[in-house]
């Protein structure tokens, strides 16, 4: 979990989509419509533009995946978040 | 760290009993689960199972698929045997990866955007149901609205002619029946040949609907139509991989319950919170903007299905818990929608709820209920139609509850409406 001491709850953080656990329910576009785009054919999602968030929305929409497939990617080491 | 020891904790009431549900949920007795530390052991006819009722507990058994199998055992209180499990598995049954190939296969029919494109038939539905309902000003509201309502809408998109809609209603009926300890119908009914134990909810009305299954589909091979029966017998005939003929039997099966029981229970409870809770009514009526919240109030108040089962895969701790691989875990979701710790006064019905993460469509995890963003378009949409009508509703004696531990079912209330 995030420390608010250390993480400013506005700050960018780049999000990216495991597409493989994917199970394309919408969760992510309906949240962030900007951030997430699902294919019209296959229902998967991806990011669309830059694919950032402030933090704090972005806990929230990794969160809220239901097949754990979002995820934060730490742009310090570059590993998955 | 508690013991797991499975002895010397209360379980009464017993809360798998489905005559206690005939009073109503026994929240009193979900109260105190969720104040006793770790989890509490229930005995169980085929062996007990560690009841989860904290909403944070829920939540973490819900996300955690691999540890927390759906496939393993059942999702239902009691086991089955293997054969049993594999004639009867559907995408509810399933782990990664094949719960993710098979979701893939209805995700897309079932996300916001693609649901929005119904609403236009979900509204004519409502309309209709809505208009006879005020024409007689006196009713059954289960016969008459909360019941014709989403099996119309969910056999709609599968392409399910309107004609067949009263057969597929009482077969569900009889489904529902099966999660109960008595049947009103012979294992031989509808020319039932299966073992009982073979066929979801154990009843011979499954076998019925896997034929008129079997029967549509094979009339969309032939010629198909712009409907979800006509995608998922395309898929079929593509790739036998991408979906059985027994896995496609099974998930016609699945949408026709599941797209019905379920929201009938809310639009029940709703409508009763409605008539019980006359100033909240009023609130949306005074300020349409509610109806979202509202909506989501209904689900949380209503918790249609009040619990789901999981099987552990590995030896984990929860709660403080230990579990042993193999155990049977089962999540309250009735419990959860109560959690005192996470919903401020839990049992005030309050339609301007702002803060409402409810867990009546599941926990948060893959199997999150796939026709959720359908049940609140028929909630929304329905709320919009009564405030468009002024209607208010009263009702006229007690509801008939379902004998259910599963499904929170109500059989029949009847309602008097006005419209002003
Ligand atoms: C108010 C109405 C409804 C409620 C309360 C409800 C509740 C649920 C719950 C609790 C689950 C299991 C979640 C879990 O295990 O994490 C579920 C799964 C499911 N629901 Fe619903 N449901 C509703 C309406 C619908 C509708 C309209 C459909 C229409 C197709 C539907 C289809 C399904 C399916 C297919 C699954 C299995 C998903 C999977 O395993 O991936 N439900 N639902
Ligand atoms: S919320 Fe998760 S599972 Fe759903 S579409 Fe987005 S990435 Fe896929």
């Amino acid at each position: 979990m995030s420390d608010p001491a250390l993480n400013d709850p506005t700050e960018l953080v780049q999000l990216a989509v495991d597409q493989d656990a994917c199970i394309g329910a919408g969760q992510c576009e309906m949240l962030e419509a900007e951030t997430f785009l699902l294919d019209d054919d296959t229902g998967i999602a991806a990011l669309t533009g830059a694919g950032t968030l402030p933090r704090q929305r972005a806990e929230d929409v990794v969160d809220r995946c239901p097949a754990r497939a979002i995820s934060m990617v730490d742009q310090d080491d570059g590993a998955g978040g | 760290m508690t013991t797991s020891t499975p002895t010397g904790t209360p379980t009464s009431p017993n809360i798998t009993d489905a005559d206690l549900y005939l009073d109503g949920i026994p929240y009193d007795r979900f109260a105190e689960m969720r104040s006793t530390p770790g989890l509490v052991w229930h005995e169980y006819h085929d062996g007990g199972f560690w009841a989860v009722t904290r909403h944070a507990d829920v939540k973490v058994v819900s996300k955690n698929g691999s540890i927390f199998s759906s496939s393993v055992g059942h999702t239902n209180l009691w086991d089955l045997e293997a054969d049993a499990l594999e004639a009867r598995r559907s995408l509810i049954d399933t782990d990664a990866p094949d719960h993710t190939r098979l979701r893939r296969l209805v995700a897309r029919a079932f996300t916001p955007k693609n649901i929005r494109r119904w609403e236009d038939t979900v509204r004519a539905i409502t309309v209709e149901l809505l208009d006879d309902f005020l024409a007689t000003g006196q009713g059954d509201w289960v016969e008459e609205v909360a019941a014709p309502l989403p099996i119309r809408v969910i056999l709609t998109m599968l392409g399910v002619p309107v004609a067949d809609a009263g057969y597929l209603v009482e077969l569900s009926n009889y489904l529902v029946e099966g999660t109960g300890e008595t049947q009103s119908i012979p294992p031989d009914a509808f020319g039932n040949t299966t073992e009982l134990r073979l066929l979801p909810f154990n009843s011979p009305a499954s076998h019925a609907l896997f034929e008129y299954g079997e029967k549509i589909g094979e009339e969309r091979r032939q010629n198909p139509q712009d409907d979800l029966v006509t995608s998922l017998v395309q898929a079929q005939a593509e790739d036998g991989d991408r979906l059985s003929g027994s896995e496609y039997r099974n998930l016609f099966h699945l949408l026709v319950f599941a797209g019905n029981e379920t929201t009938r229970t809310a639009l029940s409870h709703g409508a009763m919170a409605l008539a019980d809770h006359p100033d909240q009514w009023q609130r949306v009526l005074d300020d349409t903007s509610l109806i979202e919240s509202a909506a989501e109030e209904i689900l949380r108040w209503s918790t249609p299905v009040m619990h789901m089962r999981r099987t552990t895969t590995e030896p984990v701790e929860l709660a403080g818990t230990a579990l042993d691989a193999g155990e049977k875990v089962v999540m309250w979701y009735a419990s959860a929608n109560r959690d005192e710790t996470v919903f401020n006064d839990p049992f005030t019905f309050d339609v301007g709820r702002v803060d409402n993460p409810h867990f009546s469509f599941g926990g948060g995890g893959p199997h999150l209920c796939l026709g959720a963003f359908l049940a609140r378009l028929e909630i929304v949409v329905l709320l919009e139609e009564m405030a468009k009508r002024s209607m208010r509703l009263r009702r006229v004696g007690e509801p008939v509850r379902a004998p259910s531990n599963f499904v929170h079912g109500v059989l029949s209330v009847d309602m008097e409406v006005t419209s002003s």
